[in-house]
């Protein structure tokens, strides 16, 4: 296809303002789906996202439209909202000419829509700011014109006013995606060049590369090969997405599809990578993207030891269609075999452990999720550590450095106040504040990661009655007064349990800690001290105290069928629990440590 | 009928015949029972008669039980009639006992019960404290239990029980002990002594809800259990069950025998069955139950097919029970699993907790777990 009507885009927003919504309307007005097919963000496929409602996985999608007397080739790519997922963000950008900001009339510029500007920015795409929803009576589409003029740097004049619900203005957002956006670069006479920026593993086809053609031709029974493997491999099919995959015969410069090649393992396949002629290879490939970067890891075990390699299966089938969460083995002296497990966020977290119950009939009993830290040595050497239980003996570390993250929050400004202390107690530094209006604020922090990772924007959710939203980024590493808390039950110290703080907030937050460690263990048939040591010295204890009646008066024979339920069910609430020998803890336990709440 | 046309193959047969009256209702009280006033109990006698006559005259019975509700509650003229029909088809029951409510067990009921060869007497005192009594919302006195328990005993009853309950509201340790030892002093052969359960959907629950009555803490409860423990062993009682305590030789038979998880035979509403392989439990409602022993049909309302897992956790749970525990390979020739076996990490887990004792080919609840057995139970409820 002539590149000069071809136009690549990305949908990108803060969450919830509607891009999927707005794939729906352009799918419709493109007629490539029929009213018939269609059913409400039609994009988002897979259930989790169903359910929740919300974007996990960025998906493409060619569409034909007419205009001017000609026939575009539109693919657009439609993003998710979350933090946790801004490298799809990224990749999608990368596979672009042009990005829609999407605006929520009701809402305004909100963290991720900054967040998603700088990258689109960064990433050298075109931008057209959309504002969204204009159909509520909440909508105020000039002030938010005004804020994305101060904010972001797009003339108001130049926002398009939509409303993906009801279609308006959606026709004309598409019309002048044809005449505004920058086709892709003709680059047709040269060898094969194409960014794999996404995959998935199908059952019968293998791996399925989702592709954007930079240069030259993708052709059915090409010998390629990928550039940062160096596997070649035959195209069995190439296709485009309409959103079902439709087979094609090639794909041309700048047009955007899939390769399916015989590629049994995703592991084979690196997203970012780009595939060439095997017989007439380019020079050099195309810029890739940084790898996602884990945030958080935690431990997974399964409830029952016997089931360890069905969990190991279990991750195995997930990494076949994520391989952005990372997992190996792992062995813990007190919950025995497990993974550790690396994800993008809490959210992640959350899907994956959901996921991995749900798909597979398993108890996963998951430690409380911890940032990495690095301990440099007093030889000098450097170690990156995943979970406190790895962390050295203090006399052989010469310095604790924990990740920094540039913090920004937008908020209204009777919030100010209440954000700025909580800010303050979790040893985050205001770096400036910007007023996008004379009731919000745009405030940019710098901090430590464990101290936001968890349940800071809840926190700031509830302090901003739900108006503050967020977004960080990673900047490094840091040196800081870091300890770690251990926690012994029935004198026995469990791993899983520690976790590190830093030195001022250490001996509170261990007496916290025993005290939310007390509400969560449930009574057993002895009493279970609980024990807070910091450095090898007990700061605190408390006492899970015996239960001392558990018993039925009367069993005869009428009771039995009732009486055995009642048993069952009592035996069946000890699962999800972890022995340490003999005491069960509870999954929410091993939460717990994190709850900082009074 | 699907229950009834098996034969029962089993060696012997406990008889529970339920007959679903009272006087009144106790507010404590989660069974069925209906007043007796509503109903038309000739009608209702019958058809208890009928539902007996279901089964051959060769099934094995070794022990009755007539219980309630309070079969006090039926004239006279109608228990006698029930008494006969289960004395002329089952006249080699070894144990024959009733249930009797202390305030209706007159003379003329005793002399009925001793002709129809009633051999044991189980009577609901509950406690000997009028206020708990009150509580309680039982319909009779202390005197009341006092003077029906003699008179039973001039009739020659020599087989007599009684039930306590403990851990009422409001009552105290000593309170308790002064309940001890009036039972101990009316030289009865058998006491159960039971903690309250405030059953759902009692008056007494309401009351506990509302805040006007103060449920007894744990460690009190489990005080007055060791009590009772104790206190009945110094008078010579030894404990056989969680909540029952004999003389020598009088452990009730028919109930040993659900422990033992061996079948019985239930007849009248709500009561429930086991042959071995299904439980089944008669409908619980008078007039419905009449109606369709009358009509000729099943009076069965739920039946629960087991499987062998079932069967065996229930064997085990209910052997755990009783304080001979679970017979290794008694317990192995009736239910074909091998139970160290099966339950080899729950065995291990209570036994290093010392809350299970194995010994002499046995496996029971060590005292210490008495108190909380079904925690120990529930890891026994499936494999
Ligand atoms: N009233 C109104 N509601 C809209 C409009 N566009 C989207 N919505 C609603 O906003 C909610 C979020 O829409 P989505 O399309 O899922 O938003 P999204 O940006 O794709 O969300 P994520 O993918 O989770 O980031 C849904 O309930 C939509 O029905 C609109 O123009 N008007
Ligand atoms: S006498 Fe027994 S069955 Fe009747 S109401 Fe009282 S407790 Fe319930
Ligand atoms: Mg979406």
């Amino acid at each position: 296809m002539d590149t000069r009507y071809i136009r690549n885009f990305s949908i990108v927003a803060h969450i919830d303002h509607g891009k999927s919504t707005l794939a729906d309307r352009m799918l419709e007005l493109t007629g490539t789906i029929t009213s018939r097919d269609a059913k409400e963000q039609l994009l988002d496929d897979m259930d989790i996202e169903r359910e929740r409602g919300i974007t996990i996985k960025a998906s493409a999608v060619t569409m034909h439209y007419r205009y001017n007397g000609q026939t575009y080739m539109l693919n657009l790519i439609d993003t998710p909202g979350h933090v946790d997922f801004h490298y799809e963000v990224s990749r999608a950008l990368a596979a672009c000419e042009g990005a829609l900001l999407v605006v929520d009339a009701s809402q305004g510029v909100e963290a991720q829509t900054v967040a998603n500007a700088y990258l689109a920015v960064e990433t050298g795409v075109e931008i057209m700011g959309v504002i969204n929803k204009i159909d509520l009576p909440a909508a105020q589409p000039e002030v938010v014109a005004e804020e994305m003029e101060h904010v972001l740097g797009i003339r108001r004049k130049e926002c398009f006013r939509i409303s993906a619900k009801t279609g308006a203005g959606v026709k004309d957002l598409l019309d002048a995606i044809c005449e505004l956006l920058p086709g892709p670069e003709d680059r047709s006479a040269e060898t094969t060049k194409a960014l794999v920026f996404d995959s998935h593993a199908d059952q019968y086809r293998g791996v399925v590369c989702y592709v954007r053609v930079f240069s030259g031709k993708l052709r059915v029974r090409q010998k390629i090969r990928l550039m940062h493997s160096g596997r070649s491999y035959l195209v069995t099919e190439l296709g485009q997405f309409r959103p079902a995959m439709v087979p094609v015969e090639e794909l041309g410069t700048g047009e955007v599809g899939y390769i399916v090649a015989n590629i049994r393992n995703l592991a084979d396949v690196t997203i970012g990578d780009t595939v060439t002629d095997d017989a007439n290879p380019a020079d050099a490939p195309l810029k890739s993207y940084q790898p996602p970067m884990q945030m958080v890891f935690s431990d997974f075990y399964p409830g029952d030891n016997t089931e360890y390699s069905k969990l190991r299966a279990a991750f195995e089938k997930l990494a076949l269609n994520d391989a952005s969460f990372s997992f190996s083995p792992q062995n813990s002296p007190a919950l025995g075999f497990g993974f550790r497990c690396g994800f993008l966020g809490l959210l992640h977290m959350e899907i994956i452990q959901e996921r991995l119950e749900r798909e597979n009939d398993l108890d996963i009993v998951q430690t409380a999720p911890t940032v990495t830290y690095e301990v440099v040595m007093s030889d000098g050497r450097v170690k990156r550590i995943e979970s406190p239980s790895e962390l050295p003996d203090r006399t052989l570390i010469r310095e604790l450095r924990e990740p920094f993250v540039r913090l920004e929050i937008i908020t209204s400004t009777e919030s100010i106040g209440g954000i700025m202390k909580l800010a303050e107690a979790r040893r985050c530094k205001l770096i400036k504040t910007d007023y996008l209006n004379p009731t919000r604020v745009m405030m940019e922090y710098k901090g430590p990661l464990a101290e936001i990772v968890y349940d800071f924007y809840d926190q700031i959710k509830g302090i901003s009655r739900g108006y503050a939203t967020m977004d960080y980024e990673l900047t490094g590493f840091e040196a800081t007064h870091l300890v770690k808390i251990d926690i012994l039950v029935n004198g026995q110290p469990v791993d899983a349990l520690s976790i590190i703080v830093h030195r001022d907030h250490a001996e509170q937050r261990g007496r916290k800690l025993v005290t939310k460690l007390k509400k969560s263990i449930p009574r057993h048939q002895f009493e279970i001290p609980l024990q807070v040591a910091i450095g090898g010295k007990i700061i605190a204890r408390e006492t899970v105290k015996a239960f001392r009646k558990d018993v039925t008066a009367k069993l005869y024979g009428g009771d039995v069928t009732r009486k055995m339920k009642v048993l069952k069910k009592q035996k069946e609430g000890k699962k999800r629990m972890k022995s340490i020998g003999s005491v069960q803890i509870p999954q929410k336990a091993f939460m717990s440590v994190l709850d900082t709440s009074d | 009928m699907g229950t009834y046309s098996e034969p029962l193959r089993t060696q012997s047969l406990g008889l529970y015949v339920h007959v679903p009256l009272c006087d009144g209702k106790c507010r404590y009280c989660g069974f069925y029972s209906e007043p007796a006033a509503n109903h038309d109990l000739d009608r209702l006698v019958s058809a208890l008669i009928s539902e007996l006559d279901r089964y051959p005259a060769d099934t094995p019975v070794q022990t009755v039980y007539l219980g309630g509700g309070s079969p006090t509650s039926l004239p006279v003229g109608s228990l006698a009639r029930l008494l006969e029909a289960v004395a002329s088809r089952w006249p080699g029951a070894r144990e024959f006992t009733v249930e009797c409510n202390p305030g209706q067990t007159d003379a003329r009921i005793l002399t009925v019960l001793r002709r129809f060869g009633v051999n044991r007497l189980s009577f609901g005192v509950q406690s000997f404290h009028a206020q708990e009594l009150l509580l309680l919302g039982r319909r009779h006195t202390a005197d009341d239990a006092v003077s029906a328990i003699r008179l039973a005993q001039e009739s020659g009853f020599e087989n007599i029980g009684l039930d306590l309950i403990f851990a009422i509201p409001g009552s105290t340790p000593d309170a308790w002990h002064q309940n001890l030892h009036r039972a101990v002093a009316l030289n009865v052969q058998h006491i159960s002594a039971y903690s309250l359960t405030v059953e759902p959907g009692t008056p007494l629950l309401q009351a506990v809800q509302a805040g006007e009555l103060d449920a007894i803490d744990e460690d009190t409860d489990r005080a007055m259990y060791e009590m009772a423990i104790d206190c009945l062993a110094s008078a010579g009682f030894v404990q056989y069950e969680i909540s029952n305590f004999a003389r020598e030789g009088f452990a009730c038979l028919h109930n040993q025998g659900y422990w033992d998880n061996r079948s019985y035979i239930g007849i009248g509403p709500s009561a429930s069955s086991y042959d071995g392989g299904s439980r089944t439990t008669n409908i619980a409602d008078i007039r419905q139950y009449v109606r369709r022993i009358e009509a000729g049909q099943s009076p069965a309302d739920e039946s629960e097919r087991l499987n062998d897992e079932d069967r065996v956790c229930q064997t085990a749970v209910l052997n755990l029970r009783t304080r001979k525990g679970v017979d290794l390979a008694a317990f192995q020739a009736t239910t074909g699993a091998d139970f160290a076996e099966v339950f080899a990490s729950p065995l291990e887990r209570h036994r290093r907790l010392g809350l299970l004792e194995i010994e002499g080919g046995r496996v029971r609840l060590a005292r210490e777990a008495l108190g909380i057995a079904d925690s120990v139970l529930c890891d026994f409820s499936s494999f």
